[in-house]
Formats: C-alpha cells, structure tokens, sequence
C-alpha cells in the first residue's frame, strides 16, 4: 500500500482532533491476543472438560485455536461444532463462539452441565482466518478476509500490488465517488448519502463513478483490486470452489487454516452430527427451500427434503430464541462452509449472521419500510446515536486530475458489527439456542429387550434400537457419505453359545428422530449377551443380559 | 629410403590398429553390435524385462544422476504416507540454460500403485534421454530445449506392497493410509488372503453340480458361465480370503482405501458422488507432494501420467460437466498429438476420459489441465492387443497365449484347500503379474514407444524465436521498432482454458537498451492496426502466442542503438536477439 505523503501529513492533522480510545475496551470485541488468553483462562479452569488444541498455524504466526469441550469418550458423544471467523470480518462470529464457551462454562458445576457434558462434545473454533481478523483491531480498519498468504488476486503476475489507500486520513477505507456524466450511480432519493445504481431503464442519468477507497497503484485500470495477502478461508472449502476469483487460491482447501480445521473434523471429530457457524450464510432465520433439480443433480447443489425439514424445524426453533425478525439475504457463497459442512462432509450444517440491523420504529411503534439496507442502517443508526458513516468529503486525486473526488461512506464492519453493550444479550440466546441443539442430537438406546425360549435350548433374542433425539441419527445426505458413520448393532456371545440366525454387525444408515429398528437373533446355548448399539455421532448404548 | 617407408608403414598400420581398436571400443563391446535406437555401450547398466521395487528405482535413479551429473538430477518431491522419498529426475542439459526455465514435460506413473508399468516407462525414458545425449543429434537438441520433470512412481509405499504382499492383479490401487471401509471402527481388519502361499491373490471355485460355471474344454484353467438353462459344475466365491474378523463377510475391509486419482483439485467431488475420494482435493502426502511441485513450475506445459491397462491415450475431460472447459484450438492440438500416439503406439486408441472410458471428477489430467493449462495425456499401458498383435481378440487369448508363449508361468493352476468357511474348495488363477503388467519380452518395446509418444508430446511445447527486429526512421528523432516472435511447435504458450481465466502470467515482450515513447502489438502487419500499451510500453504483455504462430510488436523508440529484445514466456521459456 502506497500512502502519499500529502495523505500522510493530513494523518497526522486529524489525529490532533480525533483520539481514538482504548480500542479493546471500547469494543467488546477479542482481539486475538485476548481471544488467546480468554481460551487459555477457560481451558486452565475447566481442566478436566476442556482441551485447548491448535489446529494449524497461520503463515501469520498464528494459532488456529480449538477448544474440546465434554467429559468422558468425548469422541463418542455426539458432538456439535460451534465456528467463528470463517468470513474473517464476520468478528461477531468469533465472539459468539467465544462467548458461549465461556457461558457453558460458567455453568460447568451445575449437575445440568455435567450431564449435558457427559453425554455430548462440543467443538469450539472461535476464529479460523485469525490473521485476516487482526485487521479489525488495528488502526487502519477495513473489512479484510484474506489471511497472510500472499496471493495474485487480479491475476496479472503481480502479487499485492494494488492495495487500499486511506486518502481522507479516516483510519477507514470507505468508498470514493468520483463526478462524472458517463457513471452511472446517484444518490438514493431517501437519503443521498447513500449511492445507488440509477434506474436507466426509467429514465434516470447517473452521476458519478464509485470505488473503493485509494489509488490506482499498478495504473492497470483497476482500483484496490490485489492488496495484502490473501485466502479467504470462508472461499476455500471444497464444495464449489470459485476458482480463479479474487480471494479464492489456486487450489480447493490450500490454506494451513482450512487443512487443520477439516482434517480434525474428519478424522478425530467423526461424531460431530451438526455444524453451527457464524458468518454471511443464513439458514437460520430463513430455512433453505427444496429445490428438487438441485436436489436431483450428480452434484447434488440443493438440500434433500428430509433435511429440509430439519432446517425448518431448528428455523423456528431459533426465531423463536433469538427473536432477531428478518434478516437480509444471506445466500451461501461459492467455497464456504456453511455448504461445505452439508455437501460434503454430510452433516447438518447450519449458519447465521447473529446480528443484523434491526426495525426501526416510526412514531407510532411500526417498523419503517426501506427499499435500501444501507438506508435502513443509517436510520438505524441515526435513531440509536450511533457514529457509522464517514462523510463525503472532497480529496484531491492524482488518478482524476480535473475531476470531483469524494471519500465516504458507511464506515467498515458496521453493517455487521452490533455495538458492544447488546453482546451480552445476543451471546445468551445463541447460547441458549445452542444447548436447544445439543438438547435434541440424535441418540441411540436399546429399548424393548425381550428374550423367549424358541425350542430345546434355543433363545430368541429382540431388541428395539431407537433414537430418543429430535435429529436423525444421520442427515439424508449424509447416509450416502463414508465419512458419515451408520449405526451398527453388535452382539457378542459368551463362550458355548452360538448365533443360529441373526447378524453378528449390522448396520443401519439413518435411524429417523423417535423412530426405530428392530433386531433380532437366534441363539443356542447358555450364558452371557452382550449388545452394542451406535455410531460415534449417537453415542453408543450397551445391553447385557444373561441367558438361562 | 626403404627402411623409412617401411618404418611409415609399420606406423600406419599401428595407427590404423589403433584407430580399430577405438573404433571397435565405441561400437562392439563385450561382443554385441548396436541395433538401431538403443544405446549400444550404456554408461548405466540396465535391463527393461523386468519390474523395479522401491530400492530398484532409488539405485537406478541415483546411478544415472551420478553417472550424468550435466543432465540428470535426483530430488524427493515430497514423502509418501509411510515416508519414502518420492524420487524425481530432472532431466535436462544444465549446461544449456535453467533447467526450471525451459518449456518442460511432468511425467508420473504408478499413482494407481498396481499400475506398475508407468514406473518402467518413466524410467526407461530417463536412461534413454541420458545415455542418448551427444550421440543422437534430435535427443541432444531435445535436451537443450526441454525438461523433462520424471518422478517413475507416485505410490511408493502400495508399489512395494504389490510387490512384497499378496496381490491381484489389480490391487491395492490405493495407497496404505489405513481406512475403515466398513464403518465398524476397525482399519483393514480383512484383507485378502494368500491361502495358497503364491504371493498372489487369485480365485476361489467350488465343485457344485448346481453351479453356473464349468471348466473350457481346451484351457481347462478357464472359467466359462453355462448358459442360463443349465447348471455347471463349479461356483465361484470370489477372491481368496477368509473371513478374518468374523463378521460373516469375507475381504470387506482391504488395504487402503481410497483412489488417488480421485484427490485432485479441479471438479473434485466426495466419496457418495465420486467413489474412491478421499477427504478433500490434495488429502492425500502423495498427490499434494505433486501438486506443490508443479505449482512451483510453471514451465510445465505438458504431462503425462501412466497407467494401466487396456491401450488407450486419455485427454479429459473426466466428466460431462466439464466439456465447455476443453475448447476447440485446445482439442486440435490434444487431436493432433494424440493422433500420432496411435500411429507410434500399435494397438492404443486416442480416447476422451468420461465418452469413451467411464466419470472421473477429481482425476490428476483434469486437474493439470483445468488449474494449470496444461496438456496431459494418460496412457493406459498394455493391451491384448499385444499378445498376438490383432485387433481379432477372443476371451481365451489370455490362456493361449500363457500356454504358448509364457510356457505356463502366468497361471496357477486350481489346486485343493479346505477353507475355514466354505470347506473344500479349490484356489487358482492368474497371478498378480499378468492381465495387467506387460510381460517381461514385451516391456522394453511398449518402454520405448510409449517414451516416443511422450517425446512427440515434449517436443511440441512452445518453442519461441525472434524471427525479426527492423527499424523504421519515422523522423523527428523517432524510430518504430518492430519484432516478430514465432512458435513454431504445436502448443501455445497459453491454454485457452489459461487465456480465459489468466492463469499464467502474459508473455512479455520487452525491449532493452532503447528509449521507450510508446509499445503495442500489431494485429495487422500490413494494414497497420495495432493496440497500444499505455502502461510500461517497453514490456508488451502478450496473453498467449499460438501453435505454429507469430506475433508482433512495436516500439516507438527515441534513443538507444545496441537494444536487445526479450521474450519471457512462463511455458515458452526465455529468449533474447541483440538488433
């Protein structure tokens, strides 16, 4: 990033007038070093139910942290992964997990927890772009979400080249508009800070020409378009990997970040049922629909109807805990994870911005309709005090020597940042929302045993293998992925008896929420029955009977 | 006088005894006399009828590094699961520019680790290059032209066990990280078993009068099924093994597993979409170990992976989905090279993966060509054709062939065993090195040309030259500087799929030694057309230069007489002319 000296000394000028506050205290918001120490602090006190691992470093330096929470074969309880950061800007996201660590935590004396903790693992990823989520906590703020890898992102053989550059000395990178009769942006007609495309099809001239904030550095045209670094993790999962894209790597799951988060979650966190995250992707305030072509395809690129049904039930589950309203659109992004952790890793994925902005109330107490949600936001903001545009102001542009050039616009992390004092209560019900989850996972028991003679000293053995949870014991698509274990069923005889009919393992795909299989076994002979039932995403449950 | 003519005598006919001597040391050694094509008098000793282990292939690479130290160079690309060197040789002439500059060939084989062959392949090409340089004039130019990046196999570890552990014919194919298969918590927990102690894996059959499968009348070693209204006299149950864990099923959970050649970037899908993926593209130390590699060169503009079997040339795309991404000129050179891969190779078919094989997403030729713009080929070594050389082919060619011409070797006969599950039953079949594996008289020749059709491949990357640099006095202290810049092999220095989505950097055409005023390329000579380059005029970016192409760019210079015009091409290489 080339900053020019004139945009230096103006720095320097505003600096005088404007003194930023502690920035941590102000925010609420962990910066990684205080994410660290709070994981450490969580981990020391809670011991014996807490591990505190890293799964990668970072080209950065960085720890790509995991904290493992539950008590017992915590690889054979069902477990729930809890992700933050994903998107790295999302920093609400890495705050929400973090905090309902700590919220569970508090409560690890309650025999409530104890048993919640025996009986269920959580995997806890506060942040896995941490590198790219520093940005928010220097001084220079914008809404970064490529890690420290550096990266050609304009593809031009270049790397890092053309970054952004502060010009009104703000500490924001906002956007700049520019005056010129071939744009076509003008301002909104409710509120003209706001620029929006001009409706050419109705007769509308636009005036101006918008980008982001700074030089045109490589003079190829192109504004800010290859700054520092970098991947964005939340671009790198394998399922439709946007490849060649700004921002994308070269390669699906290239990064140290994404390897260490889907390596564990493949091979030692196999008893993970459902994926919550935190980032852009909505599903839980707006269920996903059914699309049947998407649905049918070789690729499969739509959820399948059972799973939909899931979706909508855990919706209104989380309306009805975190009564947020509605939200903007939240449609997934092409190599995220939100859709990596359904398509291809077979679990129940679900994901939520955790905070948008909220009504905003006319006199009367109605909410205010807008057409724009940057509108929306400013009236948000405006009606809660709150400081969250730079305004337009004229700067000098050696890139447009004899044209109008203006630096503003709604400042970054602000459309997805809620002010501190409401974490507090948003963290409680994502918490709360969260246990509702682990509340409902699926879990195998053996019900109904029955043993019956069937003849000389032949037994006939029954069983009903059934799942108490509100969760299939696997995802329709799921069923369909090796990854994804199938419930077996076990039994094992004790010396001088021998199976006559009956399975010694069987296996079953999916056993429906409430639903049930029966099994059953001709046995000769006397002695001891032993019967496992399970798979690691039900934890297993063992029945033991003596036959006379 | 006489005495000095005979003394000159005497001298001539020792010299000439002498220069005989010589000669003969260069050309008869040992009592063989050079057949055409083959190196007669091998720095490095080797034999080509017979299949490489792991320690074979790292002696014999190690020698012809040692033995070519100005051509050959032995690196590990990387470690396998089990931590064997992967071992590569790059074979170039140093002494004729950066090796990692050159337009350059990858060749692998061996990634489906019972695919033996492609080893034999990639090493045999390496021996050839090496003991071929300085006597055959096309090699040496070769040599000074190209790189060839040979790594002879890319599943070290399941090689040896092919070798060293009881196999099929087609197994393990995976690597030996250890899988699941059968989701019951245990790793390879039953595998197939060499219940006859041959070292191969065949079939197992059982005397049934209910059966539907009797023996052939003339090769009673022959299984033929019965026709539907009949019984026969034996069943089939399948490939030796018992049932090791006893959970009533017989060699559910083998070594491995998993497909490598399902693990990489480009249209990768899981396992319930793709059989045989792994985790995620590149999960895998072995095709990751490759993938870092080639992304470190972007001078390889063509690769080849063998495999085996069945004679076949294959180009991608390995699915339906990803036809759009071959566009035409790319096909024409793909059309062209593998074209004359059927006249060089007797027998092979020049075929696309997913029309005329089966649907591969994720596979190592879509990948090299999708990610990198590289033209890959995979051939599919050995065919039946082979054995007598007709494409009249019929079911018992395999027995005739092994009574006739392998005299028996290739077959175990049935022999009784009394099995803990099935009682008496009866073991025999192929053994793990027929069906697949070139046998031992034919390797050397399917060796020889399948390297010639990777030669042909190699030799048709990009080769660049500055055909021409004039100069025009336009007045006023100005010249016009123009030059033209020709690939004269197939290849382009840019894929379209490269040029659509800018994989590689441009081509830069750049002038040294002048003073710039303005650059641009010229779309047409003769009508002048042109478009300009505003930004850092005196280095033209080029977004590709065609097979058997020109470009041409300009210069408006208004100093400097000794200038030097430049091409550097990521998959062309460099070249320079003075003026």
């Amino acid at each position: 990033m080339k900053i020019s000296v004139r945009v230096l000394s103006l720095t320097m000028l505003v600096g005088l007038f404007f003194i930023p506050a502690s920035a941590q205290a102000q925010t609420g918001y962990s910066s990684y070093s205080e994410l660290t120490n709070k994981l450490k602090a969580l981990n020391n006190a809670n011991k014996n139910i807490t591990e505190l691992t890293s799964v990668a470093k970072t080209k950065g330096g960085k720890d790509v942290w995991l904290l493992t929470i539950g008590s017992g074969d915590v690889k054979n309880h069902p477990g729930i992964a809890v992700i933050g950061g994903s998107k790295a800007s999302h920093i609400l996201g890495t705050e929400l997990s973090l905090r309902f660590a700590e919220q569970l935590l508090s409560t690890a004396n309650t025999e409530e927890t104890k048993a919640l903790l025996a009986s269920t693992t959580f995997y806890v990823f506060p942040q896995i772009n941490p590198d790219a989520a520093t940005q928010y906590f220097n001084k220079l703020k914008y809404e970064r979400d490529g890690n420290m890898t550096s990266t050609d992102a304009d593809r031009d053989g270049f790397y890092d080249e053309d970054g952004f550059d502060d010009l009104n000395g703000d500490n924001f990178i906002t956007m700049m508009r520019v005056a010129d009769k071939t744009g076509s942006w003008t301002m909104h007609k409710d509120d003209p800070r706001v620029m929006v495309k001009a409706d050419a099809d109705n007769g509308e001239k636009g005036a101006y020409k918008i980008f982001s904030e700074g030089r045109d550095n490589d003079q190829d045209g192109k504004f800010n378009e290859d700054g520092e670094g970098g991947v964005n993790i939340n671009q790198n999962f394998s399922y439709d990997f946007p490849y060649f894209k700004s921002g994308s790597s070269e390669n699906p799951v290239s990064e140290n970040e994404t390897r260490g988060v889907l390596d564990f979650l493949f091979e030692e966190a196999r008893n993970t049922f459902a994926v919550i995250s935190f980032g852009p992707e909505n599903n839980l305030s707006d269920p996903l629909k059914f699309n049947r072509g998407d649905a049918s395809k070789r690729v499969v690129s739509g959820w399948l109807s059972d799973d939909i049904t899931v979706n909508k039930m855990v919706s209104d589950l989380y309306n009805d805990i975190t009564n947020l309203g509605k939200a903007p659109s939240g449609d997934p992004q092409q190599g995220d994870l939100f859709q990596w952790a359904y398509y291809h890793y077979g679990r129940f994925s679900f994901s939520t911005p955790g905070w948008w902005t909220p009504e905003v109330k006319d006199e009367d107490g109605k909410a205010q309709k807008f057409d724009n949600d940057h509108v929306k936001h400013l009236a948000w903001a405006q009606a809660e005090g709150l400081d969250v545009f730079a305004e337009w102001t004229e700067v000098d542009h050696p890139d447009f020597p004899n044209q109008k050039v203006e630096v503003g616009g709604i400042k970054p992390f602000t459309m997805m940042t809620p002010p501190a004092n409401i974490l507090d209560s948003l963290a409680e019900s994502h918490t709360d929302f969260i246990m509702e989850i682990a509340s409902m996972k699926p879990t195998v028991e053996l019900v109904n045993f029955k043993s019956e003679s069937a003849g000389k000293n032949l037994t006939r053995i029954t069983v009903d293998v059934y799942n108490s949870g509100s969760f299939p014991t696997a995802s329709q698509l799921g069923q369909r992925n090796n990854w994804v274990r199938r419930v077996m069923t076990q039994i094992k005889l004790g010396n001088n008896m021998s199976l006559i009919s009956g399975d010694i393992q069987d296996f079953d795909r999916s056993i429906p929420a409430d639903g049930s299989v029966t099994k059953t076994w001709l046995i000769r002979g006397s002695g001891k029955v032993t019967i496992t039932s399970g798979s690691p995403m039900t934890g297993f449950s063992t029945k033991e009977q003596t036959i006379k | 006088m006489k005495k000095f003519r005979y003394t000159l005598l005497t001298a001539f006919v020792f010299g000439l005894m002498i220069m005989t001597s010589n000669t003969a040391k260069a050309q008869l050694t040992d009592g063989v006399f050079p057949a055409a094509g083959t190196p007669s008098n091998p720095k490095v000793e080797a034999t080509w009828n017979h299949y490489y282990n792991y320690q074979g292939i790292s002696e014999l690479t190690e020698r012809i590094a040692k033995a070519y130290p100005d051509l050959a160079k032995r690196t590990s690309i990387g470690k396998s699961y089990e931590g064997k060197d992967i071992w590569m040789l790059t074979v170039s002439n140093f002494k004729n520019g950066n090796p990692d500059r050159k337009p350059a060939i990858y060749i692998d084989g061996n990634i489906h680790s019972n695919e033996i062959q492609g080893t034999e392949m990639s090493l045999y090409t390496a021996w050839y290059l090496t003991e071929s340089f300085g006597d055959v004039k096309f090699i040496t130019e070769l040599l000074n032209d190209k790189t060839f990046y040979i790594v002879p196999t890319i599943n070290p570890d399941a090689r040896e066990h092919y070798m060293t552990e009881p196999n099929t014919g087609s197994s393990p194919r995976s690597g030996l990280k250890p899988i699941d298969d059968d989701g019951d918590g245990l790793v390879d927990e039953d595998q197939p078993d060499d219940l006859d102690g041959n070292g191969s894996i065949t079939q197992m059959r059982r005397k049934n009068p209910r059966g539907n499968f009797r023996a052939h009348p003339t090769y009673p070693n022959m299984m033929v099924r019965v026709p539907d209204d009949e019984f026969g006299d034996y069943e089939y149950l399948g490939s030796e093994g018992i049932d090791n864990d006893n959970d009533g099923r017989i060699n559910e959970d083998r070594v491995g597993y998993y497909d490598p050649n399902r693990d990489w970037g480009w249209n990768w899908q899981p396992n319930h979409i793709q059989g045989g993926a792994h985790k995620y593209p590149f999960s895998l130390p072995e095709t990751r170990a490759v993938m870092d590699f080639v992304m470190e060169r972007p001078n390889i503009a063509a690769a080849q992976s063998y495999h085996n079997s069945g004679g076949m040339i294959l180009r991608g795309p390995g699915v339906a989905e990803d036809i759009s991404t071959y566009n035409r000129q790319d096909v024409q050179v793909y059309d062209a090279i593998g074209e004359m891969g059927e006249r060089l190779i007797p027998g092979y078919r020049y075929l696309v993966v997913y029309d005329d094989l089966y649907d591969v997403f994720g596979g190592e030729l879509d990948w090299f060509y999708g990610v990198r713009g590289v033209f890959t080929y995979s051939n599919e070594l050995w065919t039946s054709y082979e054995m007598f050389q007709s494409n009249d082919r019929s079911a018992t060619d395999s027995y005739e062939f092994n009574k006739y011409l392998l005299f028996g070797d290739a077959m175990q006969e049935w022999t009784e065993y009394d099995h803990p599950q099935y009682g008496k039953i009866e073991i025999g079949g192929f053994k793990k090195n027929f069906g697949r594996a070139h046998p031992g008289f034919l390797l050397e020749q399917g060796a020889h040309r399948n390297m010639a059709f990777t030669i042909y491949h190699a030799y048709h990357t990009p080769k660049l030259t500055i055909d021409e640099i004039s100069e025009k006095n336009l007045g006023g202290g100005i010249r016009e500087v123009t030059a033209v810049v020709t690939n004269s092999r197939l290849m382009p220095t840019h894929a379209s799929i490269d040029v659509n989505n800018n994989i590689m950097p441009p081509d830069i055409i750049s002038i040294e030694g002048a003073t710039v005023e303005a650059g641009m390329i010229v779309t047409n000579r003769d009508l002048n057309q042109t478009t300009e380059q505003k930004f850092r005029p005196e280095r033209i970016e080029v977004a590709n230069i065609p097979g058997m192409s020109s470009v041409t760019v300009r210069w408006i210079i208004s100093g400097g007489n000794n200038y030097t015009v430049k091409v550097d091409s990521q998959k062309g290489g460099v070249v320079s002319k003075k003026k």
